[in-house]
């Protein structure tokens, strides 16, 4: 194209563009909840450093002692320090709630994309098992597929978690690829010459992520949530594996001792995180969608 | 394409049928290829002291040496007699302990299912009538709290509060013994194991009215009306409401086995009596007859209420109606 | 003389609607266009133009007949694979919807390299972002939009860049879906000079889809008229609206609004009768160049 003098433009206007106005992106990050929640993620991974006693060790004459400055947090009914098995457990608590979310997202990604670009029928199907799926009450599946793998351990339960927790995501993921599939961007880009990945990486990948990133911060929650339902309920870690489930499912013998401090100090920590965690994905949730209302 | 009533339905009882069928082999399968021995349920801790000989004869007894397709075929043939065996650990017939518990398990899931989605819709028309005020905010945040509590440590929580310590409430049961048939007995026992059911699931809902109800008011025929002259109330009740109801009436529909099948956590935390706690029971002590029929129960409801949700979806969504007619009216038919 | 650029032979295609029901979108269309002119194809919505451009661009695969682009036939698979490259980065479109037909989460600049960025052609002006400067130049704007969101311009802003994204390839052939259907009467004019530039310099062949008669009559060497799916008529514009041979065509035109308002209100336009409608016929050639669609026994 030569740059000779353009042709007449009809009516036009020295146009340039309006200054930006700095939409602070900051506004309503939850940093509260990122603070605690990275505050408590580090002392659970540095839970050597932190840890007083061995929290382990069923110290049999101190059992049940309240909170003091010697057990931080009291003992539980078996003698263990709770101070010390928060940390440590907290690992395991976090470990599996990420490790499951990972599987369930490997999962739902494949299938949700496989829904989407899949002709209606086949569509339908996939849709429709995973509705299934979705309406039987979860734990329930847990608790089935766990009594046949038998005595759990971290990659088993993560692993069945994950397995039963993909459905959620996996039906925003088809909906997002068959919305995207056909809108005009993507066909002018295969016009154009873009081959299946470009057009995946460069048009399909960057609308879904922000949908999915909100249910997948869902995800490690609910996966942190059953774990701790199943290990209460007895399905779960044996009791020798400390995790902040093994810890609550003491709980019902200290309602007959009134330990208080048996049930609410582990409890609060699972909730706290997990307040935390809703939050970011919250806020992972509005910022994708911002419009003001007409009302 | 729905041109005969007959042919649809008919069509959707046969994809029903077909479910069920899958569902009970599935069941039946999985649940054999669990490890631990029926007979510990059946026989206690006998099995243990039992010899080589007499396992082998209780097996027999049980039919448990059969290969597993003629074991399917002999339930099914059972099934359709209305016998569903018995179950191993109660030592009598499936369908008595069942019937004997299932009817505590609907009133709390039944009541529950009520209350949480009619407490769902106010609380989600409040909170969107009064976007971003305080009390959205306050109900927001305290909703979400609410969500990340689990059940069974709520549950404690409010036992260790209202029955331990302030002694208000029963901590258990679904009746004191001998007073069965006393209705406010009955009701004082039932309003923890309400209130977890309730409050479990109640924010999950009302969050999703609201924000559906939100996502409404964006719309420009909101704004139409309001250049009109319409109240807000109007707007919000006659208009944006309505749009977000049919699709709440089929969610409510898919979550029936949702709330009422998952009344299993509150069910053993109170000791309450009903079929919730009794399938957990069975799965962990291998109780084959009970799990089955228990299995089979929920898979049944799960599919009826997703096929009802569809079905529901396809008469109301008026988009799928505008479909119909453009077919019937502009088309050569092929 | 100039060559057949593009040789559309026969071309049907259909939707299927559910199991049942079946439209016919195209129906058995013909023309040619030469290399280095602007061809309207007009008619009301649902006539099937949009289908006819989409065809030739390879997003449908037609039910039947045949495209022959620079003579390779683009609807054969094989041959398709093996000019692909060619095909891909001579042939552009732009379509009507510019809100959706721009990916609302890249720049303008990225949006504008993208063909490029794809082929991996070596921009000749230095980078890509100095590439997309100047295409956005030549379409009028400065070069602070190009980190701009598509969402941040307004509709004629947003015709423009997928125009800057169309030429950045320097095309044979520009197919344009009614590109300023949905613009104000000034942007309209801008982007109507724009493609006309585009033409008489560079020599560059469009296929202007539109339903705005005067438009296509200011821009386009030759016109197709098309209802419910078949031609029904081709001519050179000043052919056609001199003489207008098929009864659609002349109610079509006696409905253009004349610029003198007594004039207007004292015309009088020709309805046209649906149910004479015959789909049956073909293309008679009454006239060099003008082709009209006729039952052959009718004179």
């Amino acid at each position: 194209m030569t740059e000779e003098k353009l042709f007449t433009m009809v009516g036009i206007r020295p146009e340039s563009a309006t200054p930006e106005k700095k939409v602070s992106r900051r506004k309503g990050f939850p940093w509260v909840s990122v603070v605690l929640m990275t505050a408590i993620v580090l002392c659970c991974l540095a839970a050597e450093l932190l840890m007083t006693k061995d929290p382990g060790y069923l110290d049999l004459e101190n059992f049940n002692v309240a909170p003091n400055g010697e057990f931080l947090f009291g003992t539980d009914t078996l003698g263990r320090d709770i101070f010390s098995g928060i940390w440590y457990g907290g690992r395991i608590s976090i470990t599996i709630g990420f490790f499951a979310t990972v599987i369930a997202t490997f999962i739902a990604v494949v299938y949700g994309s496989v829904s989407g670009i899949a002709p209606a029928w086949l569509d339908n199907l996939m849709m429709r098992f995973a509705e299934i799926f979705l309406s039987v009450p979860g734990l329930l599946l847990v608790l089935f597929l766990q009594a046949i793998l038998g005595q759990a351990n971290v990659l088993t339960l993560s692993i069945v978690i994950g397995v039963t927790g993909w459905a959620s995501i996996a039906k925003i993921i088809r909906t997002e690829v068959r919305q995207i599939r056909s809108s005009e961007y993507v066909v002018a880009s295969r016009c154009m010459g873009g081959r299946f990945f470009h057009v995946l990486g460069k048009h399909l990948a960057p609308n879904f992520v922000s949908c999915v990133m909100f249910m997948v911060v869902m995800n490690v929650r609910t996966a942190i949530v059953t774990e701790s339902t199943l290990s209460f309920m007895g399905m779960g870690l044996p009791l020798e594996i400390i995790s902040w489930g093994s810890m609550l499912s003491l709980a019902e013998k200290a309602l007959l001792t009134d330990s208080w401090w048996i049930i609410i100090i582990p409890g609060t920590f699972l909730v706290t995180l997990l307040m935390c965690i809703t939050n970011v994905g919250n806020y992972m949730r509005k910022a994708a969608n911002r419009k003001g209302s007409n009302l | 394409m729905r041109r005969n009533p007959a042919l649809y339905y008919g069509k959707k009882a046969l994809v029903f049928l077909l479910s069920v069928f899958v569902l009970s082999v599935a069941v039946f399968y999985i649940s054999r290829l669990a490890p631990g021995d029926p007979l510990m349920s059946y026989y206690g801790e006998r099995t243990e002291k039992m010899s080589v000989e007499e396992k082998e004869a209780a097996r027999e007894k049980l039919g448990l040496n059969d290969p597993i397709y003629i074991q399917y075929i002999r339930w099914v043939e059972n099934a359709a007699k209305g016998e569903f065996g018995i179950s191993f650990k109660y030592k009598q017939d499936v369908m008595e302990v069942i019937g004997s518990r299932i009817g505590f398990t609907l009133i709390l899931g039944g009541i529950g299912f009520v209350l949480t989605f009619a407490g769902a819709l106010l609380l989600g028309v409040l909170c969107a009538w009064h976007e971003d005020k305080w009390v959205d905010k306050i109900l927001c945040k305290g909703g979400t709290l609410l969500s990340c509590i689990p059940e069974f440590w709520l549950s404690l929580a409010l036992i260790l509060i209202f029955a331990v310590t302030l002694r208000w409430l029963p901590s258990s049961g679904a009746y004191d013994i001998g007073y069965k048939d006393d209705w406010l007995n009955r009701v004082t026992h039932l309003i923890l194991p309400l209130t977890i059911v309730v409050l479990q699931h109640l924010w999950y809902y009302a969050y999703m009215v609201r924000n559906k109800l939100l996502e409404e008011t964006r719309a420009d025929y909101v704004l139409l009306g309001k250049s009109k002259g319409l109240s807000k109330k109007d707007i919000m009740l006659k208009h944006c409401l309505r749009n977000v109801l049919p699709s709440y009436i089929s969610m409510m529909a898919i979550s029936v086995p949702h709330v009422v099948g998952g009344t299993y956590i509150v069910e053993t935390v109170f000791s309450y009596p009903g079929i919730g706690a009794l399938s957990y029971e069975s799965a962990r002590y291998h109780d084959y007859n009970l799990l089955m029929v228990l299995c089979m129960m929920t898979g049944v409801l799960v599919i009826f209420c997703n096929l009802i949700g569809g079905i529901i979806n396809e008469r109301i969504d008026p988009r799928i109606k505008a479909n119909e007619v453009v077919q019937i009216s502009e088309v050569t038919v092929d | 003389m100039s060559e057949i650029l593009l040789d559309v032979q026969r071309l049907s295609h259909v939707f299927k609607l559910g199991k049942y029901a079946v439209i016919k979108a195209v129906d058995d269309v013909s023309f040619q266009m030469k290399k280095g002119e602007i061809f309207g194809l007009v008619g009301e919505s649902g006539s099937g133009k949009s289908t006819v451009a989409r065809c030739i661009m390879n997003v449908y695969k037609p039910a039947a007949g045949k495209i022959l682009y620079n003579g390779i036939d683009v609807c054969d698979s094989r041959a398709f694979r093996k000019h692909r490259k060619m095909l891909e980065s001579s042939r552009q479109i732009i379509f009507q919807d510019s809100t959706s037909s721009l990916n609302q989460r890249m720049t303008v600049e990225k949006i504008i390299a993208e063909p490029m960025s794809i082929h991996h052609i070596k921009p000749p002006r230095g980078s890509l972002r100095a590439e997309a400067e100047f295409q956005l130049s030549y379409v009028g704007m400065d070069s602070s939009y190009l980190d701009k969101y598509p969402t941040e311009l307004s509709g004629g802003q947003r015709q423009r860049v997928a125009i800057a994204r169309a030429l950045s390839m320097e095309p044979e052939l520009l197919v344009a879906d009614e590109p300023v259907a949905s613009l104000d009467v000034s942007i309209q004019a801008q982007i109507i000079n724009l493609l006309r530039h585009c033409n008489e310099q560079h020599g560059c062949s469009i296929l202007f889809i539109a339903h705005d008669l005067s438009m296509v009559e200011y821009l386009c060497n030759r016109v197709g008229v098309m209802y419910h799916g078949k031609l029904v008529e081709v001519a050179p514009t000043a052919a056609l609206y001199a003489n207008p041979q098929h009864p659609y065509t002349k109610a079509l035109l006696s409905a253009i609004p004349v610029p003198d308002p007594i004039a207007e209100r004292n015309r009088s336009h020709i309805d046209f009768d649906e149910t004479a409608f015959d789909r049956e016929g073909t293309m008679v050639e009454i006239a060099p160049g003008h082709w009209v669609l006729r039952k052959e026994d009718s004179q």
